[in-house]
């Protein structure tokens, strides 16, 4: 049986406080790019939850989950670059504050 | 023959087909419609014989026919078309059926062969007019009886502005229509009263027990109160509050203004509709709801009051009127008024009695001045007339039967009838009731004033030399002018004979039919239950020692000694005119009391001031809700858009802490932070 | 040689938001309840397991669900992705760039039709 020595609280901890870093990257960062860093850091947290649960239940489907997330992350990425590629043909300036046409 | 009340709807249908026949294809009948409408009324007539004939063998008829709201659950009301056909509605049926096909022969000869333009609208109108009226005299219940009122008020107005092309029929047709309305607002106030009063406004019901009347009877045997009033006081009320419509269609004071203005209509107009039968609409509905209004001896004396005033003080007016039409009209007014004095007095029978017997002179002598009209070629001014006796007989011998009647002098019907109503606001007022004097007074007065503006009018019109080429020679009337008239003078001079009551007493025969007539039928609907109800409820005793002859032999006198000032004042082969003998009174009879001037008067301050009142509050406060509501929400929504300010952060920061509130409110909710 | 310093400034404010959810993560997570803790077993391969339970097969000695469907789906995904990026990213000849426009192309419609009425 190999169970992990680590109480699952603690992983929550640590997935929780990844998260809240990224959320606060993602309102308070200028750049866009330093925007994008920020949503990975979000979607890593949410993976180190469904480890720490794969391992807490001794189920797999927690860590070929996460695998899955890696793989969209990557593509929701590509995408990003995409759109950050256009804003700043658009605006002339990757900060995300200076964009702001979508407004009353 | 139980058939008989089967038929009853169809006296009303009939005139109504004849009503659309002259509407859609009227244009191509031979007379725009008049044999449809002789043919319709003649039907009614008939019927309504057979129902007089039945109703005689004893059977009434009591039946909803159509309900047109059916009321759910128990303590709600049905609204319901029915027919109730006792002694008072079977003879008020023969009355208006036979004077309805009378006008419509008369009409020939004073619409068709004059060459009226737009007679199939005439005929319509007389169409729905006497479907109208027949209907009101068969409704059962007192809603019903309101929407035929209104119907024959709106026929009038039709009727009356027939040229309304011309300014003044158009006038008098809206000013007729606005101050019978201005009454039927009181009458339907009073309608629902009744339905939320008693849950039903059935005359006659459960064979007469279950009716509002038998209700209201019950309930203040019982001592019920109804909204903080006893019952007593609300049943007045609620008696006031329908008397106003009365008021108002039977041209009595204070709204008697429209009548004189209604002769702008056509003659036979006059004669069906503003002499005989909707005029007579309101002293019907007293007489058939009298069960309830002999509950109340104040409504009572309240209509009693009203009618002798109103008798005088109309009867003052026609004594100085020029044109034949407008005394005729004044004369209308003081002879509804001694019906309602009859009726407030508690002579049920003598105020029906009066009802028919004028029904038959009235319109006489409306259809003998239309005579009178068509010979003078429209010209209705006496003062131009004159001679007409010798160039005119069958006009002037039903002319001066009616004169007859109206004046009140014996054996002419107007005697019988006029007589009984005197006797018995005399015998009933010093049976106890000052305010019937009173009325019985100024009633007799009346009498000597009927007498002389009658004579005045018969004597300027038919005796005397010609006053204008046109009296010299006047235009021919025929037999479709004639034979209505004669049939009428007839009845005029024999139709007294019904309820003779002096001669009654004094030979102690049995002759009152009339009096028998109104003895069986249902059983809250009688003379003997109205006389009990009046003598127990209302405190009414009649005096005892005076003999009816007695006070009759006093009208008579009256009437004569009338008679006989026009006599040697008119019938002088070149009369003139006397009013200035009058001197200040002169003015203020011409000007009819001013009350056409007051009315308006009333209008445009009063009125108009509350229309102004309700304007504002319109404006500003209904208005100003529904504005205020959107501008508070244009203006909270100016301020709350500025949030947007397009920065993706901020947006990101929303989200954000409404996730957490979120997650916060169902944390709690569930129980996570215990 | 001047050293990285920190950003400060008002646009700091905003990070509230993310300090609050993480208090509230916290507060939760200390009053939750777990179940009993059952790890792998011992002589399972977890890695074995996890290709298996790719391809909806049984191999392996760790339990887990199949995510076949799961994996042809994210390959979609991805070749969309890749599709998406670089059609993002291409630009047109003659300089201009390509159809993406955050107003919706109005310039391009202005410049076409002559900067008719607004």
């Amino acid at each position: 049986m190999i169970l992990s020595e680590v109480p699952p609280t603690y992983y929550l901890f640590l997935s929780a406080a990844v998260f809240s870093i990224g959320l606060f990257g993602i309102l308070t960062r200028r750049n866009a790019l330093m925007f994008l860093m920020s949503v990975e850091l979000m979607l890593n947290a949410a993976n180190i939850n469904l480890v720490a649960f794969s391992l807490f239940w001794g189920n797999v489907t927690g860590q070929t989950f996460s695998l899955f997330t890696m793989a969209l992350a990557a593509a929701e990425v590509a995408v990003g670059i995409g759109i950050i590629l256009v804003l700043y043909r658009n605006f002339d300036d990757v900060d995300v504050t200076k964009a702001t046409t979508m407004r009353w | 023959m139980a058939g008989a009340f089967d038929f009853a709807p169809a006296i009303i249908l009939l005139p109504f087909l004849s009503f659309l026949l002259a509407l859609t294809a009227g244009n191509r009948m031979p007379k725009g419609g008049a044999f449809g409408g002789i043919a319709a009324t003649a039907g009614s007539l008939l019927l309504s014989i057979w129902m007089v004939l039945t109703v005689a063998g004893g059977a009434t008829y009591d039946e909803t026919l159509y309900t047109w709201v059916a009321g759910a659950g128990e303590e709600t009301v049905s609204l319901t078309l029915g027919v109730l056909v006792d002694p008072l509605s079977a003879m008020m049926l023969l009355i208006v059926s036979l004077i309805a096909f009378l006008v419509h022969v008369f009409s020939l000869g004073y619409m068709n062969d004059e060459g009226e333009v737009g007679l199939p609208r005439y005929y319509a109108g007389l169409g729905l007019f006497s479907a109208s009226m027949l209907g009101f005299v068969l409704a059962d219940n007192l809603l019903m009886a309101f929407m035929f009122f209104e119907l024959v008020g709106l026929c009038s107005y039709l009727l009356i502005g027939f040229w309304f092309r011309e300014p003044g029929p158009a006038s008098a047709a809206k000013k007729a229509f606005l101050v019978t309305r201005f009454g039927d607002y009181f009458f339907l106030v009073g309608v629902v009263a009744v339905f939320a009063t008693f849950g039903t406004a059935q005359f006659a019901s459960g064979g007469g027990t279950e009716s509002f009347p038998a209700l209201a009877e019950q309930a203040l045997e019982a001592g019920e109160t109804y909204f903080g009033f006893d019952a007593q006081t609300w049943f007045t009320i609620v008696g006031l509050l329908v008397l106003g419509g009365v008021v108002g269609k039977s041209a009595q004071f204070p709204l008697h203004t429209w009548l004189p203005d209604a002769m702008e209509g056509p003659t036979p107009v006059s004669a069906l509709i503003h002499a005989a039968t909707m005029v007579a609409a309101g002293v019907y509905l007293v007489a058939r709801m009298y069960g309830f209004y002999a509950l109340s001896p104040t409504a009572l004396a309240i209509i009693a009051f009203v009618g002798g005033f109103t008798a005088l003080v109309a009867a003052t007016m026609g004594v100085v009127k020029k044109e034949i039409k407008q005394v005729l009209a004044y004369s209308t007014i003081s002879q509804y008024g001694y019906m309602m004095l009859g009726l407030g007095a508690g002579g049920y029978v003598a105020a029906t009695f009066h009802l028919m017997t004028h029904a038959f002179f009235k319109a006489l002598l409306f259809l003998g001045a239309g005579s009178v009209i068509i010979a003078m070629h429209h010209n209705e001014n006496m003062w131009d007339m004159g001679g007409l006796r010798e160039k005119m007989p069958v006009t002037y011998y039903t002319f001066l039967s009616g004169s007859l009647a109206l004046a009140g002098i014996v054996p002419f019907a107007g005697f019988w009838s006029k007589d009984e109503v005197l006797y018995e606001a005399l015998v009933h007022g010093l049976g106890g009731s000052p305010l019937l004097l009173a009325a019985y007074a100024m009633g007799l007065v009346a009498v000597f004033f009927t007498g002389f503006y009658t004579f005045r009018m018969v004597f300027l019109t038919f005796h005397g030399e010609a006053r204008s080429d046109t009296a010299r020679d006047p235009h021919g009337v025929r037999w479709n002018v004639k034979a209505p008239l004669v049939v009428l003078g007839v009845l005029a001079a024999t139709a007294g004979f019904i309820n003779m009551v002096p001669v009654a007493e004094l030979t102690g025969l049995h002759i009152e039919f009339l009096h028998k007539w109104f003895e069986h039928g249902f059983a809250g609907l009688t003379v003997e239950h109205y006389g009990t109800v009046l003598h127990d409820v209302a405190g009414y005793t009649a005096a005892e020692g005076v003999p009816s002859y007695a006070a009759g032999v006093v009208s008579l006198v009256l009437a004569l000694a009338g008679a006989g000032l026009a006599h040697q004042l008119y019938n002088v082969p070149e009369p003139v005119e006397h009013t200035q003998r009058l001197g200040g009174i002169r003015d203020v009879l011409f000007n009819n009391y001013y009350q056409d001037e007051y009315q308006v008067w009333l209008a445009d301050t009063v009125t108009m001031g509350v229309a102004r009142v309700s304007d504002l509050f319109d404006q500003n406060v209904v208005d100003g809700v529904v504005d205020g509501v959107s501008a508070v929400s244009l203006a909270t929504g100016r301020r709350v858009r500025r949030i947007q300010r397009g920065v993706v952060t901020d947006y990101a920061l929303l989200l954000s802490l409404g996730l957490t509130v979120l997650v916060v409110v169902l944390g709690i909710l569930g129980g996570w932070f215990a | 040689m001047t050293r990285p310093r920190l950003k400060l400034g008002s646009h700091l404010a905003r990070g509230v938001g993310a300090v609050a959810l993480f208090v509230v993560m916290v507060l939760t997570f200390l009053n939750a309840s777990f179940g009993e803790a059952s790890g792998f077993p011992a002589d399972a391969s977890i890695t074995a397991s996890i290709g298996a339970a790719m391809f909806n097969l049984d191999l392996g000695g760790v339990p887990g669900e199949g995510f076949l469907v799961v994996f042809i789906v994210i390959a979609i995904v991805l070749d969309a992705a890749l599709d998406g990026a670089v059609y993002l990213a291409k630009r047109e000849e003659g300089g201009r760039f390509a159809e993406a426009f955050t107003d919706g192309g109005r310039d391009v419609v202005d410049s076409v039709l002559g900067g008719d009425d607004e």
